[in-house]
């Protein structure tokens, strides 16, 4: 998921520097500040999250958990996910910090974007509300992978492989975070409803 | 289309083997003429049949290939100079590693070819490690066995009985440990702190 340095064109590394500056601005501007420690837990969960591999067939695969970050948090996804992004870089050398913007914009729009199609559907019944995060879970990380793909249009020769590659290899993370979201969601909607989307004073 | 389809499901297990990963390195060292590489993602998998592209330091391709089944790749250096190598494992990930020309010249020094090797002669007081045959050898003057035979045979055997120990070295040197505990609670520290600011100013403007 996360993208190297030195392997975009400078264009597409300004285009999502400036994406992902304007998607903070919007997510600052969202930040409810009373509720800044859910901020920052979702933030360390994303952060921890690229370290947990699950082994299928030949390969290992890792969560990326931006899907409930976007459900939770909504337009503050772009700075809790942007400043894990950073940290990530920095610490375990994932990305890099020209990159930084392109990786935000390529996790963090589609979490905001699951949660603008999706967190109306957390309030509903039960049934609804686990469909619903499950498909959060999955298009956060399908949609990733679309943005991942065309961001290397302009850098990949063969890009139609590329993306079909990029899409088809990441499946199981989609199914797993798919899984994991339902799970947080219908544990959170039992245990600690106010978090969710919709449930707000 | 159904070509197509072939093609792109074959281009997708060839390419499986690095579809997942996060991180990419390449590894380099110098041994002799030779350069080694290594090439390895996050998590330790080996960087199976990836590209390997050589440029000096002007950003010209000296030569260009695969790694092999354990991710490594070696090539007999063209030219002593700086190189820079680059992995390409698709799909966003670059891996990069830099020789600088010191690692040739370290290398080559001890070669009685080189002609490094005269400065070692004309200041015998300086090598620490030779022999004590060393004076006797160049005093009698045996026509069968002058100091710079050796000297090559002590260099050899040294090389022999010090590779696996070089080995050693080169790869602790290898960046890729992958991130440790302190790394893990170090990131979490940070972004706590930052809350801990946030909330820190939030509290004073409904304190105003």
């Amino acid at each position: 998921m996360h993208i190297s340095e030195g392997v975009l064109s400078g264009p597409v590394l300004l285009t999502g520097g400036a994406l992902a500056a304007a998607g903070t601005a919007v997510g600052l501007k969202h930040m409810d500040y009373d509720r800044i420690a859910q901020v920052g837990i979702l933030s360390s969960a994303f952060f921890i999250a690229s370290l947990i591999h699950f082994n299928i067939g030949p390969s290992s695969v890792h969560l990326v958990l931006n899907g409930i970050v976007g459900l939770l948090l909504g337009w503050t996804a772009f700075p809790a996910i942007l400043v894990a992004l950073t940290l990530q870089s920095l610490f375990f050398q994932f990305g890099g910090i020209t990159v930084l913007g392109v990786n935000t914009v390529n996790m963090a729009l589609p979490a905001v974007l699951c949660y603008l199609l999706l967190g109306p559907l957390i309030k509903k019944n039960h049934s609804i509300a686990i469909v619903a995060s499950f498909f959060a879970g999955f298009l956060s990380v399908f949609f990733a992978a679309v943005l991942l793909a065309m961001s290397l249009v302009f850098t990949e020769e063969n890009f139609w492989e590329v993306s079909m590659l990029v899409i088809i290899s990441n499946l199981p993370v989609m199914v797993i975070e798919g899984i994991v979201t339902a799970f947080c969601i219908a544990f959170l909607k039992k245990v600690h409803p106010v978090i969710l989307p919709g449930y707000l004073a | 289309m159904l070509g197509g389809l072939v093609y792109a499901l074959l281009f997708l297990i060839i390419m499986t083997e690095y579809a997942f990963a996060h991180r990419v390195t390449v590894f380099a060292w110098v041994e002799g003429d030779t350069v080694y590489t290594e090439s390895k993602f996050s998590g330790g998998r080996k960087a199976k049949n990836a590209p390997i592209e050589v440029f000096d330091s002007q950003g010209r391709k000296l030569l260009e290939g695969k790694t092999d089944e354990n991710g490594e790749f070696s090539f007999k250096a063209p030219k002593k100079t700086e190189m820079n190598i680059v992995l390409v494992a698709g799909m966003g990930h670059k891996g990069e590693w830099t020789i600088s020309v010191d690692e040739f010249e370290e290398e080559n020094s001890g070669n009685s070819q080189n002609p490094a090797s005269q400065d070692i002669k004309a200041t015998p007081p300086d090598t620490v490690n030779e022999p004590e045959s060393m004076p006797d050898e160049t005093t009698v003057t045996s026509p069968c066995l002058t100091s710079e035979d050796v000297q090559d045979v002590v260099e050899k055997t040294l090389d022999k009985k010090l590779k696996p120990i070089i080995n050693k070295l080169n790869k602790s040197l290898d960046p890729d440990h992958g991130p440790s505990v302190s790394d893990i609670f170090g990131g979490i520290g940070y972004i706590f702190g930052l809350v801990g600011v946030g909330a820190y100013f939030n509290y004073r403007k409904k304190k105003e």
